[in-house]
């Protein structure tokens, strides 16, 4: 392995080692017991807290936002596609050609989502108030992770580059707002659990009442 | 570049305060809002101001920004980099400004967060931190005090309650024609407990009588206590957790003193919400009764054929506002519409309703705060088209802080509807045997 595969690798297990430790807080102090008697269900609540209640017909704040609704959604799943094509390439394994030329436009496209967002809080007022540096730079981190995947399938020689430059942004996650990445999951869980013990998501409770 | 400001010895008190809370749930929630501004228009206070004060992700940022900065790394060492802040006289005045003068803690941006961030929870969590602080508004502050003082916010002295039911009893014999009929007090032993909200005896014991005389016609085993009724915990709204701990006790204590089977919650939302959801985990422990709203007894009621409605007897339009601690907080969704569609010939939905309605602008203890009256009333304009594009004569709403609420709204945007409660609604449809 070259110093860029053990950077990488330094770096991975220092992200993995960072999201175990915020989980485990989180895990350790969950304090699950809720002495509350149940209205709904808290396991329904959390399975239609990651299906139903995230789709734009349920969720208002993307659907008075599709674009960019639209956009996060490509942006996200570039980061996926950027990932899983950094493992292919750590290991250099080989994926067919066909494979190889769709994921160079799509990860250039995802990148372009995310850069539209990032545009879109330098040129909106209200989210430049609510930005912070950290805000503008972990999307510029995530973008040029995307970008650098891209090229990095059509150009092997800046593969080192890419793995220092993943190296860096994994090192980055557990530290700034991208640990929403970490968090999101939890929160989900834990709002789904809310509104399903108190059956105001999952329950069929229009049947009930119908007449 | 990261030396913590120092801080005086109430603020100290407030950091560790929030450090005891620090669970999974409020480090999730703290970490998780990624500044999309996707929640501004969730918002009762953005849709009417427009102002980026309101978005709930600020009100989030209120309380973010501290734990990045006592409880992150980033936050410690770079603070401007993550946005993080010192406790100071300016980020408490902020807080306070944003935490109890622009939110209402109605939940409803925590439905269409994109993360599922619970800002409410936040919010409250942050007021507790202003709690600690002594920086609750003086209005909210002396609400929690008067009930913790005299038993009932509003001060009502226990002779002048007992006079006031006595005088009820009359009333409802008379038009039940019925010299058994009664509202029984401080009976043990009683199926029902039922509570009241304090302005009910105060300013509206037409309530009272719309619901014994309910119960009169369900030939209910009920009773009421003179000594602890108040259905209301306004340290819910202040965060002020050893008082809603102190008030939720009390009611415990009084149910099992009077040996009733179950604690019927009166048309209060957040006094719902805090005694049945909250205040288990306040006591830490489950309740060894039932716990359930008016709003579901009545529908069971009515389901039941315990009480007959004739709906002829409301003819006007009617249309629903669903408070926000009942409805989205509580889960008590369908079984007041239930009760309005056999208790009314005209029945028509606010859009939107159920858990994606808008608060009337008068939740989060917004009504005891008159520092932020006019904020209220503003805000509640997004309630007050809502009711007017129903065309409703009548507008029914099972919490009596909404209904001070709405009757404001009434006054100010000129709606020309009747503001009641749902049980006021159904007593007016009873067919009584």
């Amino acid at each position: 392995m070259s110093i860029p595969h053990w950077i990488l690798l330094a770096c991975f297990g220092a992200f993995v080692g960072a999201s175990l430790f915020l989980c485990l807080q989180v895990a350790a102090s969950a304090r699950t017991i809720d002495p509350s008697k149940p209205k709904g269900n808290t396991w329904t609540g959390v399975a239609y807290s990651f299906t139903g209640a995230m789709s734009p017909l349920k969720k208002e704040s993307a659907r008075r936002h599709v674009p960019t609704y639209v956009l996060g959604l490509l942006f996200h799943g570039g980061v996926f596609v950027g990932f899983a094509w950094l493992v292919a390439l750590f290991f250099d394994a080989r994926a067919p050609l066909v494979l190889t030329r769709t994921s160079v436009p799509v990860l250039g496209l995802t990148g372009l989502c995310g850069a539209a967002l990032l545009v879109k809080r330098i040129v909106k007022a209200d989210l430049r108030r609510l930005s912070n540096p950290d805000d503008y730079f972990s999307n510029v981190l995530v973008v040029g992770f995307q970008m650098m995947t891209a090229v990095a399938l059509v150009e092997s020689r800046i593969l080192p580059a890419l793995f220092v430059y993943a190296g860096v942004l994994l090192l980055y996650v557990p530290l700034g707002k991208l640990r929403h990445a970490i968090y999101f999951p939890m929160a989900r869980i834990y709002l789904g659990a809310f509104f399903g013990k108190r059956g105001v998501w999952g329950a069929k409770r229009r049947n009930q009442w119908e007449n | 570049m990261g030396k913590l400001k120092p801080l005086t010895d109430n603020q100290k008190r407030a950091l560790a305060l929030f450090a005891e809370r620090m669970d999974g749930r409020l480090r999730t929630h703290l970490n998780s809002c990624v500044h999309c501004g996707l929640c501004d228009e969730s918002c009762h206070y953005y849709l009417r101001y427009r102002d980026a004060r309101y978005i709930p992700a600020n009100k989030v940022e209120q309380i973010a920004r501290i734990y990045r900065r006592y409880h992150t790394v980033l936050g410690r060492l770079l603070p401007r980099w993550v946005g993080a802040a010192d406790l100071t006289d300016e980020t408490v005045k902020e807080m306070v400004d944003v935490v109890f003068g622009g939110c209402s803690m109605c939940g409803r941006c925590a439905l269409h967060c994109s993360v599922g961030v619970d800002i409410p929870f936040l919010v409250q969590t942050a007021r507790s931190m202003l709690a600690e602080l002594g920086m609750v508004p003086k209005g909210l502050q002396s609400t929690v005090d008067t009930a913790l003082r005299t038993g009932n916010n509003m001060g009502i002295p226990r002779e002048e309650f007992v006079d006031t039911l006595e005088w009820l009893e009359e009333d409802l014999r008379m038009e039940v024609q019925d010299e058994t009929a009664s509202i029984p007090l401080d009976a043990e032993g009683k199926r029902i407990l039922y509570t009241l909200n304090p302005r009910e005896p105060k300013f509206f014991p037409l309530s009272i009588s719309a619901m014994a005389k309910i119960y009169h016609a369900a030939k209910e085993d009920w009773t009421i206590s003179t000594r602890c009724y108040d259905v209301t915990n306004y340290a819910y709204f202040s965060g002020d957790g050893k008082a809603a701990r102190e008030l939720t006790q009390r009611l415990f204590d009084e149910v099992r003193r009077l040996r009733a089977d179950t604690l019927v919650l009166a048309e209060c939302g957040h006094g719902a919400r805090a005694i049945r959801w909250e205040g288990p985990r306040w006591l830490e422990e489950s309740y060894p009764y039932n716990v359930t709203t008016v709003i579901e007894l009545v529908a069971e009621y009515v389901r039941s054929g315990r009480i007959t409605l004739d709906p002829a007897k409301n003819t006007k339009r009617i249309t629903l506002h669903d408070p926000c601690n009942l409805v989205r907080g509580g889960g008590v969704i369908e079984e007041q519409r239930f009760a309005l569609r056999h208790a009314c010939t005209d029945f028509v939905e606010m859009t939107p309703n159920r858990e994606d309605n808008y608060c009337c602008g008068g939740g989060g203890g917004q009504l005891s705060m008159g520092e932020y009256r006019d904020r209220r009333v503003e805000t509640g304009q997004i309630k007050a088209e809502q009711i007017r594009r129903t065309g409703a004569k009548v507008v029914a709403t099972p919490c009596h802080n909404c209904i001070d609420q709405l009757m404001e709204l009434n006054r100010v945007y000129d709606l020309g509807v009747e503001i009641k409660t749902v049980c006021e609604i159904v007593a007016d449809a009873l067919v009584l045997t």
